[in-house]
């Protein structure tokens, strides 16, 4: 494996750089009034958005695999998922991803002894930082032959390792909301709605073969609205949460097929 | 005519007209305070210190005893930058160079101790490792238009034997970088970017170490294997 150096950014980007802008990001009740409902239909109103929040917009999810080996855990054995991090900048996995999959594959009656991801980078550093992990399984038995790691592997009882890729983005936006405040009250009308697209694919390594057992994609997208009359009513999809539980699902039952 | 927001499917815009005097100036002050606090929180940069603790390298170690020596200049690296229109920036990295250096070398030799002078007889140790760090750049993703806080190091490193004669030097580049998506704050995701740098910085030293010309043949010398 040979070093390479990485190559300090030549110039100063704060020349590119554009004015400041003043901006107001939108959240879930930036919008709403701020007094506090002094009649029978305001307080109705607040009760409808707090039910409101609570709905979901749909949200379309799938899952495909394709095993290329057998797999089984037997009692002790442990995983470990990861996020993949690249040296040079391109889209990374959130990390709360990360933590949401590994977290929902050791729930549950059947779930699967998961080491934290932190946890596992700092016990086998460095061969996990991002400019020496392996990038493919190919790389993968060079890597783990090396013999205090491949002793660490043992101790931890580290069957699979199960690679992260992809991302949440918003991939399209419509509509207006205006807001006023008047010296008699204040409120909103209007209607915007927005879609989110979830992409993440998993390889599952084997650490005893050293080969790759498989892949699992997961594909969400949903629909959020926001229509507003006096109270904006936030209709959120919960894309990304719908990915996590599902490519999580389907890694315990391709890890761990009862 | 009222205080009107227009708003965008994402983003607020927001200027006031306000004919209805008394509370329509209350708003305009609010507006213009909420304004100027924005500014300066966009303006205010930020200032953070690397903590200090790492991991140890699990690699097999070269069977010869190392001293370290820390200059009271990498002791007290500080970098600090101005940037326009973006306030002050300070990334403090002195303190943690004990640590790290510490645990890098606690990782890959079998012994290790700090030296106080680079260049004098050490009995004890095979030789004498001196870093330095020659230059630290930074970039914010404003700056870079990416997504990421992003940090450079650059060290580097002189290797003496144990009499205190320099056998050679050589420089190491360390990247990190930290996703703003995945912090609250500048600050966090600054010092984050900036311990990921230092932990390349480790990482790198373990792959590039046994692969410097100096070090093979000061290897070489001490261990009795052909260069």
């Amino acid at each position: 494996m040979k070093p390479k150096q990485p190559t300090m950014r030549k110039g100063h980007p704060a020349s590119r750089a554009a004015p400041p802008q003043v901006e107001f990001r939108l959240r879930r009740g930036d919008a709403s009034p701020t007094h506090q409902p002094s009649n029978p239909a305001l307080s109705a109103l607040a009760l409808l958005l707090a039910v409101c929040t609570l709905l979901g917009g749909c949200v379309t999810a799938t899952v495909q695999e394709i095993r290329e080996t057998d797999t089984a855990m037997a009692g002790g054995d442990a995983i470990v998922v990861l996020g993949r991090r690249s040296q040079p900048t391109t889209d990374e996995t959130e990390l709360d991803f990360i933590t949401c999959v590994g977290d929902s594959m050791s729930r549950g009656a059947e779930g699967i002894n998961v080491i934290d991801e932190q946890q596992f980078i700092d016990a086998v550093f460095p061969w996990f930082e991002p400019r020496i992990a392996p990038v493919n399984s190919a790389d993968l038995p060079e890597i783990i032959k090396q013999p205090p790691l491949a002793a660490r592997l043992e101790r931890m009882r580290l069957k699979y390792l199960v690679w992260i890729e992809g991302s949440t983005e918003r991939t399209d936006s419509s509509g207006s909301l205006t807001c006023a405040v008047t010296p008699g009250g204040g409120g909103c009308f209007g209607f915007l709605s927005w879609e989110n697209d979830s992409s993440y694919e998993a390889s599952v390594w084997d650490i005893d073969t050293g080969t790759n057992a498989g892949k699992i994609s997961s594909e969400a997208t949903g629909m959020s609205y926001m229509p507003a009359v006096i109270v904006p009513i936030p209709i959120i999809a919960r894309v990304r949460s719908s990915a996590c539980t599902s490519l999580a699902n389907q890694l315990k039952s391709f890890i761990s097929p009862s | 005519m009222p205080f009107a927001i227009n708003q965008s499917p994402t983003v607020f815009r927001g200027f006031a007209n306000c004919a209805a005097r008394r509370n329509g100036v209350k708003v305009a002050q609010a507006s213009l305070l909420l304004s100027i606090v924005t500014l300066l929180v966009g303006c205010a940069g930020a200032k953070v210190a690397v903590p200090t603790q790492f991991p140890v390298p699990l690699v097999e170690k070269v069977p010869l005893p190392i001293g370290l020596y820390l200059d009271e200049a990498l002791l007290a690296y500080t970098h600090r930058e101005s940037l326009e229109k973006r306030g002050d920036w300070e990334i403090e990295l002195g303190s943690a160079q004990p640590s790290m250096f510490a645990n890098l070398l606690d990782g890959m030799f079998v012994g290790h101790r700090l030296v106080k002078q680079v260049a004098a007889r050490h009995r004890d140790v095979a030789g004498v490792l001196a870093p330095s760090i020659e230059e630290v750049q930074f970039a914010t993703p404003e700056q870079s238009r990416s997504d990421y806080y992003e940090v450079w190091l650059r060290y580097r490193f002189k290797l003496h034997d144990n009499q205190g004669a320099e056998l050679g030097d050589w420089e190491l580049t360390a990247y990190g970088k930290a996703h703003k998506q995945n912090h609250a704050g500048t600050g966090s995701a600054l010092q984050d970017a900036a311990m990921a740098a230092c932990r390349d910085a480790m990482a790198f030293f373990t792959q590039q170490f046994a692969t410097v010309p100096a070090v093979q043949a000061w290897l070489a010398k001490e261990l009795g294997a052909p260069a």
